[in-house]
């Protein structure tokens, strides 16, 4: 079996490259991926967890069901304002949109 | 009754009459007494509360707890959101908002933080915290034709979802120290660990959690939304947000370190006092220099933040007792300024300080109210907020905390200077002609462009033309019962809680103890 310690090394990079990719892109569908990434990285760990720590304890899985479940309302809401946003401007770059300032 | 449905009897009623506003709705543009049925919701709730008050316990594999603690949350919420929808019925009228779609969005939000506050499972913790967050986000961004609505929805949305990841992967984190997401199964694992302050794993696991709440309540690394989502969201909503998300978030926040992490208590106490000092100085400091008073009240909720993450980082009963009587008058002071904000919004066309400017005259009793809602901020007697501060600072140097209840003091001095600042706008001020499109100082709101009018035509914007701007322009529907009704509660609860604390403070001493 692979080691745990392989799998948590994993999913950090798989979360340090999902908050790199949403703190440093600028088009907000690019931004929406990289959190789909951070999300990902925490149903890992909590697959591995589950896995290694508590085999046959339903913990994780559930937790991974959860996660997913409501990624997915938040990717449809963030896709809808983005929507709202494209109509409105013809582009979807954050650094764009700054009237509130102050 | 181990499995009935009884204990969840408040948040069911309100699902049941948020979908009912959604069903009436349906399919007809002008349905009279929506807001009314809207308004029952968290009335229905408050009953069910009254009845499931008499059960306390666990329920439904403990995924449900009805303790005092999640009453009196249940009870903040519930008159928030109903001051919320009161606040809201005047405005829906005036701006292009679906009512339908926003009440329910209000009531759903509201299931979504009675839920958090209502559960000792990170499980639960999340998926109210979620049911909340997609729902400020939706509302956020509700008035569809104006920019800075759908940026503030945009910002609040991208920042939260990122941090909400981060939460989850230190709860993922603090899952495989402990084994379990049960708050007080983590404490008696926790209890076993020996190198507390070495373990690297559950830094990270208690700094990635921290750093969820602390977004939801504006603390300072994670505070950058504040302002302009304060700002550009639908004022209702920026009343929703500083009161019903806040108050939610601190009671997950408090649940989770007093029954999840108190054996952590060395990780992140020092780190949490830091970032109250750091919290309230830069809130305040920031908000000295504000023109528009939505924004301002941006900063000036960030800097509460500070204060009411004092009695958290004392962590002594007494001190989370503190902290409720602080968010119990919290409640209601803010309430009150944006309700006076709406209706000198609806008058003058524009959210900037300046259109203060002679209110004492215009309108003694909203100004009077506004200047008493302001002291409760600042923590004057004879108001709740004085005494909930008095309670923090109390509990502060009981535990000889001590310079961080000076730090305290220090900043609520800071902080009377920009409320005096409109104060004194509304007193001292000359009542000046001034034009609302001058008034309104480049805010896209209240002037927007002719052409985007006549395609929308929403009152407000409709009357912006400069033949009206020459003089007050006269209120285009007469002003609105709702708002007076909602002053007048939050101003009697307000003087209440400061005149006559023992009742309520026996009440969050109780709350307090988590049992």
């Amino acid at each position: 079996m692979i080691p745990l310690g392989y799998i948590l090394g994993f999913s950090a990079l798989l979360f340090g490259l999902g908050l790199y990719g949403a703190l440093t892109r600028r088009n907000a569908i690019r931004m929406v991926m990289s959190i789909e990434l951070m999300l990902n990285a925490v149903n890992v760990n909590f697959l591995a967890f589950s896995r290694y720590l508590n085999p046959g304890d339903p913990r994780g899985s559930i937790w991974a069901i959860f996660v997913m479940t409501v990624a997915a309302a938040e990717v449809a809401l963030g896709l809808a304002i983005i929507l709202m946003l494209s109509r409105r401007q013809d582009d979807i770059d954050v650094d764009k949109v700054h009237s509130l300032q102050g | 009754m181990a499995t009935s449905l009884l204990p969840l009897l408040p948040q069911l009623l309100l699902v049941l009459f948020a979908l009912a506003v959604l069903l009436y709705d349906l399919g007809n543009e002008d349905r009279p007494g929506l807001g009314s049925l809207a308004m029952l919701g968290p009335l229905a709730a408050l009953l069910g509360l009254g009845i499931v008050a008499g059960h306390p316990g666990e329920y439904w594999g403990r995924m449900l707890k009805v303790d005092s603690f999640s009453l009196f949350f249940q009870l903040l919420t519930y008159a928030g959101t109903f001051l919320v929808i009161l606040l809201s019925r005047d405005y829906v009228e005036r701006q292009p908002i679906h009512r339908g779609e926003f009440y329910t969005l209000i009531l759903l939000a509201g299931v979504g933080m009675s839920v958090m506050a209502s559960s000792a499972e990170l499980l639960m913790i999340y998926v109210g915290l979620e049911l909340m967050s997609l729902s400020s986000y939706a509302l956020v961004g509700m008035i569809k034709r104006q920019d800075q609505s759908i940026e503030a929805a945009l910002k609040y949305y991208l920042m939260g979802a990122v941090t909400s990841a981060i939460l989850l992967f230190g709860i993922s984190l603090l899952f495989g120290i402990t084994g379990t997401t049960y708050l007080p199964d983590i404490a008696s694992a926790l209890a076993l660990t020996k190198d507390i302050q070495g373990n690297l794993l559950l830094i990270a696991a208690v700094v990635f959690v921290l750093a969820g709440f602390g977004f939801k309540v504006s603390l300072v690394p994670l505070h950058m939304w504040t302002p302009d989502v304060y700002q550009g969201a639908p004022t209702p909503i920026t009343a929703f947000l500083a009161v019903g998300s806040k108050a939610a978030a601190f009671a997950g926040f408090i649940r989770l370190l007093a029954t999840g992490l108190p054996a952590a208590v060395s990780l992140w106490q020092p780190l949490l006092a830091l970032v109250a000092v750091v919290t309230m100085t830069y809130g305040n400091m920031t908000a000295l220099a504000q023109t528009n008073m939505k924004r301002m009240m941006g900063y000036s909720s960030i800097a509460q933040a500070g204060y009411i993450l004092t009695g958290l980082v004392v962590f002594t009963p007494d001190s989370l007792a503190a902290t409720l009587y602080y968010l119990l008058a919290y409640l209601f002071m803010n309430i009150g300024v944006f309700a006076c904000l709406i209706w000198v919004a609806n008058q003058q066309e524009s959210e900037e300080i300046a259109a203060f400017r002679g209110l004492g005259q215009r309108a003694p009793f909203y100004a009077v109210s506004l200047a008493i809602f302001f002291l409760s901020l600042v923590g004057i007697p004879p108001t709740g907020g004085f005494m909930g501060k008095f309670y923090l600072f109390f509990a502060a140097v009981q535990s000889h905390y001590v310079w961080l209840a000076v730090v305290m003091v220090i900043n609520s001095v800071i902080s009377l200077a920009y409320y005096y600042g409109v104060v004194r706008q509304m007193w001292l001020e000359p009542c000046l002609p001034a034009a609302p499109g001058a008034a309104a100082g480049g805010t896209s709101r209240w002037s927007m462009p002719a052409a985007r009018a006549s395609t929308s035509t929403p009152p407000a914007a409709a009357s912006s033309t400069p033949e009206k701007a020459q003089s007050w322009p006269e209120p285009t529907k007469p002003a609105s019962l709702a708002l007076g009704v909602a002053v007048v509660i939050s101003l009697l609860l307000v003087l209440l809680l400061g005149l006559y604390p023992q009742p309520f403070f026996e009440w969050v001493g109780k709350a307090a103890l988590l049992g």
